[in-house]
């Protein structure tokens, strides 16, 4: 059989700004992942100061760092990415922004079986 | 028995299905998305000019089902169903959809396996926490003059306002179709838009609904529709029947780029704070056609 493999759109044009988090996603069936996440402007303040990091979930429902940080791209056009592998059923990316900093974002995993 | 049904029956995958003779999709999800993506809302220039209702929508999931209590649920059959997963708020939505053109306008038939749950974060019953469930057709005629664009809507009315309800419904109207941008190429209307939704008569149906939120029994549905006359024929889900012949769709003029559309689209709606699961285990599509 020819591997599986998905280019999954999580967040798309949302605004991020203080505690951010992208909608949890199921990819159980993916044994590698890269996590891109996209800056399309509208910057204000300084979100690069902040590091989104990669959650991993028993459920779904609660969340645990996986250990990976990638730096918040705070320029329009800027991607940030980060290679996963052996991170269970559930993905998300979250990020702590500072004070009034937000950025609009396209988040994006690119799943393999 | 002829050879073609009786070839059907005793395929495991196909026999619980009853496709007209030419099956166009047969989609399982044990063999991955099978074509099935977001509905991206319509925009020009910049995602800014996409409508709320479209920009509201992510991505469908391959879900075991996997729960906190008990584990991984499974589908109707093999480990995976599609999952189309709204935001935890009161009235999101989310569509997953494929897209397809037809050959030929005559009968086709959608028939599929599914499930729905809201997220599993309170240790109740949570049964009026989806609002509903459904699935819809984007048509187009032939080329012609004077062609139509036809969308038959179709849900199950589960709950609004936290009254569990469970009756089918219908569309036959959409919102103002509104151009978008200024190279007047783009249009959208918001055709999921909460307002003229109709109860099927005799529509109220009980489905099956486990003790707890995290257990959950497949239901089968299938959907006669006519490609000729661009009317719908006949529902079905699980020992439940209607005559939809009196069932007028969502009907507006061509759009100038969409002849033959056939695109299916599931969708999910939310009652509460909290995410809607629709999962579909298979989709079969067929036609009567030669």
């Amino acid at each position: 059989m020819m591997r599986q493999c998905v280019t999954a759109v999580v967040s798309r044009n949302e605004v991020w700004s203080g505690k951010a988090a992208s909608e949890p996603y199921e990819c159980g069936w993916a044994g590698e992942a890269i996590v891109w996440l996209r800056c399309l402007g509208a910057v204000k303040g300084k979100p690069g100061a902040a590091k989104a990091r990669v959650q991993i979930s028993p459920d779904g429902m609660r969340w645990v760092d996986e250990g990976t940080k990638l730096k918040f791209p705070a320029k329009e056009g800027a991607i940030a990415h980060a290679r996963l592998t052996n991170f269970g059923n559930f993905l998300r990316v979250v990020a702590d922004l500072p004070k009034g900093a937000s950025a609009k974002i396209l988040l994006t995993l690119t799943l393999k079986e | 028995m002829d050879t073609l049904t009786a070839m059907r029956l005793a395929n495991p995958k196909l026999s619980r299905f009853s496709p007209m003779s030419r099956i166009i999709s047969f989609d399982d999800f044990d063999d991955g998305f099978c074509g099935y993506t977001q509905l991206v809302g319509n925009y020009e220039h910049t995602l800014d000019s996409m409508l709320a209702g479209y920009a509201q929508h992510t991505h469908p999931q391959l879900s075991n089902l996997a729960n906190w209590d008990s584990g991984t649920h499974g589908a109707f059959d093999g480990n995976y169903a599609l999952k189309i997963q709204t935001r935890p708020k009161r009235g999101a939505q989310n569509v997953a959809l494929k897209r397809l053109t037809f050959r030929e306008p005559g009968p086709i038939r959608l028939e599929f396996y599914f499930t729905f749950k809201p997220e599993a974060n309170e240790l109740r019953l949570s049964e009026t926490d989806v609002r509903s469930i459904g699935f819809l057709y984007d048509l187009q005629t032939g080329f012609e003059k004077g062609g139509t664009r036809v969308m038959p809507h179709v849900r199950f009315l589960n709950a609004l306002d936290g009254e569990h309800l469970q009756k089918w419904q219908t569309k036959s109207r959409t919102t103002a179709v509104l151009p978008l941008g200024t190279e007047g190429k783009t249009v959208t209307h918001y055709h999921l838009a909460p307002t003229d939704w109709e109860d099927l008569k005799n529509g109220e149906q009980k489905l099956c609904y486990n003790e707890i939120p995290t257990k959950v029994n497949w239901h089968y549905v299938r959907y006669d529709f006519d490609l000729r006359t661009m009317r719908a024929i006949s529902l079905q889900c699980n020992d439940r029947q209607w005559d939809m012949s009196g069932v007028d769709p969502i009907v507006m003029p061509a759009m100038r780029n969409l002849w033959c559309m056939l695109n299916i689209c599931f969708f999910a709606e939310a009652d509460t704070d909290k995410r809607a699961l629709f999962y579909l285990d298979s989709v079969c599509l067929s036609g009567e056609f030669a």
